[in-house]
């Protein structure tokens, strides 16, 4: 954990220097000031200042007099599909998703999935999401998660959606792809795993055995800096990936190994945009000119990690584990007339945000002080994945 | 008298030296290092079972003859590092049960509602490695019973 403290106070020493804040066409809307006096009551946060917290998150992303055409785009992720005859909970949550994106007024102009569609990489897991998604009539843009793709190393994936990192421009806003899931390092291949095995160790979240398996890759940082390299530095980028591109909570993969590297190719543009998944919560945090907004599973909702949320986060309310349809959803983000972002978190049954602590997906940890597992620690392991 | 009062002192020290042997023979012994071990490895073991059923382990459970999940979910999807279990907050008024209950109570309830298996029984050997496990995940936890 010491390690950690020290990557989170390199993190902020190295991105939160004077002056470095997401652009200063920001503007604070009402809803935002009362998300502010919310929280300004919470010991450690009040030192925060003006920093918006997002419910709905409303942010100016173009240039004063340049207004773009407003549109709206959806964001679903992290269904964790299991065949049918396993589990239909989970196909429930997203077929639910997928009809409220296709009932969008006014529709939305295209739909990200940012990846997880599968748990455990399997065809069977794959070819269903990929038939519940088929009822989104509109545009669909894919990114990988890592459990669509350790199974067969996203050969499957890859022939269903196509190539796992893209880029297109849309009204006056560059959105990016990437995948940051696929360039884990090989810890199979010396242990002879079969692939099953290997999918197991990936899919499970607490593990120890994938490793720092997040991460961008050089070749595809050298992808994102020529992409990048001939948009205006003050207009909007919107990266979609499937772990957050800064530092949250390492051993669970809550970021890319690499942060440092992207920031830097990210560093002389003034309004960038990360919308991520694999988290499973709300989740929100700036560093340096970046703002980053992590996404609800359809699936489950994470616990909050027991140390690193960003102080910028308002938490989530607590869900009911007796309740599958709680504490888990989809977002639906829209490019306002007035050049502004509206991210609205669709959670299916409670109020998304705690007002007391008693309700708080992070107030609730106080007391607790938790250790990293050791079953997987041993080789050969006694019954693990067999 | 005095040759009395000699022989009850004596007797009371005899007595009173039989005494302490008595009681010191009635503690145990001083622990080696390797009674040490040996008791850490006994709840080590238990971890370590503990450890591959709350992951879903089919081996294991195979093994201890329970059927913890139905849903393909195991503990750890909801509960990495064993984090949010809380059990350092038992036994308390549990909202999902709507009663005064303990962990392993609350073990049960996860096994039969979210993840659709079947509850064990609360002495079996599954539950106290569940339980070994879980205490263990979360050792350094601040005692603070019935918090909701």
């Amino acid at each position: 954990m010491d390690e950690n403290q020290r990557e989170r106070d390199e993190l902020q020493k190295t991105l939160q220097g004077e002056g470095k804040r997401p652009d200063r066409s920001l503007k604070i809307t009402r809803r935002t000031f009362l998300h502010k006096s919310v929280m300004t009551g919470a010991a450690g946060v009040a030192t925060y200042g003006w920093f918006p917290l997002i419910g709905t998150l409303d942010l100016v992303v173009g240039q004063a007099g340049q207004p773009a055409a407003a549109f709206k785009f959806a964001w679903i992720s992290d269904n964790h599909l299991y065949p049918k005859d396993v589990n239909t909970r989970f196909v429930d949550k997203a077929v639910r998703a997928v009809k409220e994106v296709q009932a969008m007024k006014p529709a939305a102009d295209f739909l990200i999935h940012g990846g997880d569609l599968a748990q455990l990489g399997d065809p069977v897991e794959l070819d269903l999401g990929n038939d519940i998604l088929k009822e989104v009539k509109i545009k669909k843009v894919f990114i990988p998660g890592e459990h669509d793709w350790y199974l067969d190393m996203g050969q499957k994936w890859t022939n269903l959606f196509g190539q796992s990192n893209w880029t297109f421009d849309h009204k006056g806003v560059r959105f990016v792809g990437l995948d940051t899931v696929s360039r884990g390092p090989d810890y199979w291949t010396a242990k002879k795993m079969s692939p099953k095995e290997r999918m197991g160790h990936m899919a499970t979240l607490d593990g120890s055995v994938a490793g720092a398996w997040a991460g961008v890759g050089r070749d595809q940082l050298q992808w994102l800096n020529q992409t990048l390299s001939s948009w205006d530095k003050a207009k909007p980028i919107v990266i979609f990936s499937h772990n957050p591109l800064y530092e949250y909570y390492p051993p669970w993969n809550f970021w890319v190994r690499d942060w440092r590297e992207v920031q830097e190719v990210l560093r002389p543009f003034s309004n960038v945009t990360n919308i991520h998944g694999h988290t499973h919560q709300v989740l929100y945090n700036e560093l340096g000119k970046m703002r980053s907004i992590g996404m609800l599973a359809t699936s489950w909702p994470w616990p909050y990690a027991p140390e690193g949320v960003p102080a910028l986060t308002r938490c989530q309310v607590r869900a009911d584990p007796g309740d599958h349809f709680d504490g888990v959803g989809y977002s639906r983000l829209t490019f306002t007339a007035a050049n502004k972002i509206e991210n609205e978190y669709v959670m299916w049954r409670k109020d998304v945000f705690a007002e007391a602590p008693s309700d708080s997906g992070c107030a609730d940890n106080v007391n607790q002080n938790v250790h990293p597992r050791i079953a997987d620690q041993e080789w050969p392991y006694y019954g693990a994945y067999k | 008298m005095k040759m009395i009062r000699y022989g009850l002192i004596v007797a009371g020290v005899i007595l009173g030296s039989l005494l302490i042997v008595t009681s010191a023979r009635a503690h145990k012994d001083k622990h080696t290092p390797q009674q040490l071990k040996a008791f850490e490895e006994v709840f080590m073991e238990q971890v370590r079972v503990g450890d591959l059923l709350f992951h879903g382990d089919d081996a294991t459970a195979k093994k201890l003859n329970v059927e913890l999940s139905r849903t393909g979910m195991a503990c750890a999807m909801c509960h990495p590092f064993g984090s949010d279990n809380h059990p350092h907050e038992f036994p308390k008024f549990q909202e999902q049960i709507g009663q005064f209950a303990t962990l392993r109570d609350m073990i049960n309830w996860c096994i039969e509602k979210p993840n659709e298996g079947v509850k064990i029984d609360p002495d079996s050997p599954a539950m106290k490695a569940l339980e070994a496990y879980i205490y263990w995940s979360n050792r350094g936890s601040k005692l603070d019973p019935g918090r909701h």
